[in-house]
């Protein structure tokens, strides 16, 4: 426990030092991923049919079936738990999230639609939201007011071998890569706003920026990453 | 709700699709987008491509016996829910003799000790609930022993938790702790404990009882019962804090008898995880139930009953 509170504080001096260093950590993992030779002939239709897997258990959940929902669980419980451990930093809290998504998931599969996404970008948009709203709920505690030195610390522990996780590698070579072609200041707004859950307001707090910058920022990194990635966004039919 | 043009809407897709944006305003862009032709596919296509930033985060996962109480709890909720529609709001029907659990108590008289014996085959050395040193009268010390002797307590509630939870926690304290041969039993010992858990928690002859009190989602439990291996692992969750002196106890609840499956306190979450080894015939069970106790537990429920869940044959 004491030297990963000894490495949080080092983290967080040397971004002050540095100034403009919350992206580190992410280009770092983004460099890491070039390990890994991208294969984009095998990646899409192998997506394209997950994402119509995922659809037919979306249908049995509307007619009730719960062994869909067990089904939904295995295949993306792990995805959903790396990312909102990775936003909360607490375990315990990390799989209350994934719990009330998948409840959620179970309660509104009606309201999914195959035409807005695929289904694991609907699960991982509903279980940030929440995880976002406990962050929230905490900065307005003051027991963290900004919580951005966080994501610092986390990914700066020894990285894991992007090849391990099968199912997610070559999606990760492409994200990775994509987001690595953003120019650095509208990589770094998209990056505050998603991995650490600052508002536009407090990204241009953190950056000294006029809001009206990181609102053009923001929009254009996200319209600049969309083409490159627009394969994978899972439109199903 | 104000309403805003396409231009007021449009500014705010980006930050709408990152949820970085003012909440009142969130609304009003997604009534706008939802019958916009232009701003509905682009905030679509915006929210899609910042949820692929989610591929990105270090793989991380939670401990196989956590994981399988997740899946476990929804698959359960799932059902019960799936189970009330199609009820069409019948209430369920909570068992008679679960009832005389809450209020004045129900004591285990002899009679119904006896009437319990036939199916309380000893499996495992006797381990008595109660801990040495409660002052209690010999008559009930009889009533209690007859009941308790076939259970056996496995583990105490929130320990399991612990050594199960935050690897990364656990990966610290070893590597401060320092030596190779510590770390290599620690996590031996964790794996084999979380192997045990999912062990006794799944199969095709566990039985799940799903616990709740009638108002409030929380708190709430499930009781697996391994038919097959006589395991009882219950999983509990949104527990209140206890007063001094009192704690949980858990019931399982016959025709003939309400037999004790061991006392516990939750931890700070109020949550516990509490194993028993027990054999009951496989169609006597008819609910499982929480009650809060004086410290130490007791023979036979008397206090408030604070979750129930009946068995379906
Ligand atoms: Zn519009």
């Amino acid at each position: 426990m004491a030297h990963r509170f000894a490495r949080k504080a080092i983290d967080f001096q040397e971004r002050h030092l540095r100034g403009q260093a919350f992206g580190v950590a992410i280009r770092r993992m983004v460099d890491s991923s070039s390990m890994n030779p991208p294969e984009p002939e095998l990646s899409y239709p192998r997506e394209m049919r997950s994402n119509a897997d995922d659809v037919a258990l979306i249908r049995r959940m509307c007619d009730s079936d719960e062994t869909a929902l067990g089904a939904l669980y295995d295949r993306w419980s792990r995805s959903l738990y790396s990312l909102v451990v990775h936003l909360l930093n607490d375990s315990d809290e990390a799989e209350d999230v994934v719990e009330e998504t998948f409840w959620q998931a179970w309660r509104k599969a009606s309201s999914y639609e195959p035409s807005k996404g695929a289904v694991s970008t609907w699960l991982l948009t509903i279980g940030r939201r929440k995880a976002l709203d406990r962050i929230r709920a905490k900065r307005r505690q003051r027991e963290d007011p900004i919580g951005r030195d966080r994501i610092l610390a986390d990914m700066a522990s020894p990285g894991q071998d992007p090849s391990q996780h099968a199912e997610g590698s070559e999606l990760r070579v492409h994200v990775a890569a994509a987001l690595r072609e953003l120019p650095v200041e509208q990589r770094e707004v998209l990056e505050l706003g998603y991995f650490n859950g600052l508002s536009q307001t407090e990204i241009a707090d953190v950056t000294g920026q006029p809001l009206g910058t990181v609102k053009t920022r923001m929009r254009l990194g996200m319209q600049k990453l969309r083409e490159p990635l627009s394969m994978h966004r899972g439109r199903t039919e | 709700m104000t309403e805003l043009s396409h231009e007021e809407a449009y500014s705010e897709l980006a930050a709408v699709a990152l949820d970085a944006g003012q909440v009142e305003i969130a609304d009003a862009v997604r009534a706008h987008a939802s019958v916009c032709p232009e701003c509905g596919p682009e905030l679509a296509s915006m929210e899609a491509t910042m949820a692929l930033l989610g591929q990105l985060v270090p793989h991380s996962e939670m401990s196989p016996g956590r994981s399988a109480g997740v899946r476990s709890r929804l698959i359960v909720r799932a059902g019960s829910e799936r189970k009330a529609r199609a009820a069409s709001g019948r209430k369920p029907d909570l068992l008679h003799g679960v009832a005389s659990l809450a209020g004045q108590g129900h004591r285990v008289s002899p009679t119904s000790s006896q009437a319990a014996a036939p199916e309380a085959r000893m499996q495992q050395p006797v381990r008595p609930i109660r801990q040495p040193g409660n002052e209690r009268g010999p008559a009930s010390r009889t009533n209690w022993l007859a009941i308790a002797a076939t259970l056996l307590l496995a583990a105490a509630s929130a320990q399991l938790f612990r050594v199960t939870a935050d690897r990364n926690a656990m990966r610290d304290q070893l590597a401060a702790r320092g030596g190779d041969a510590t770390r290599a039993d620690s996590l031996a010992a964790s794996l084999a404990e979380s192997n045990a858990l999912v062990a006794a928690m799944t199969g095709s002859d566990v039985k799940v009882v799903s616990l709740a009190s009638e108002s409030a989602r929380q708190p709430q439990a499930q009781m697996f019962w391994n038919r097959a291996s006589d395991d009882w692992t219950m999983i509990a969750s949104g527990l209140p804090s206890l007063k001094p002196g009192r704690t949980y106890q858990v019931w399982l609840v016959t025709d003939s008898a309400k037999i004790s499956a061991g006392t516990f306190e939750p931890d700070a979450r109020g949550r516990t995880v509490l194993r028993a080894k027990y054999a009951l015939d496989r169609n006597a069970l008819r609910a499982v139930a929480i009650t809060d106790e004086p410290a130490g537990g007791v023979p036979a429920p008397t206090g408030a009953m604070v979750i129930v869940g009946a068995a379906t044959p």
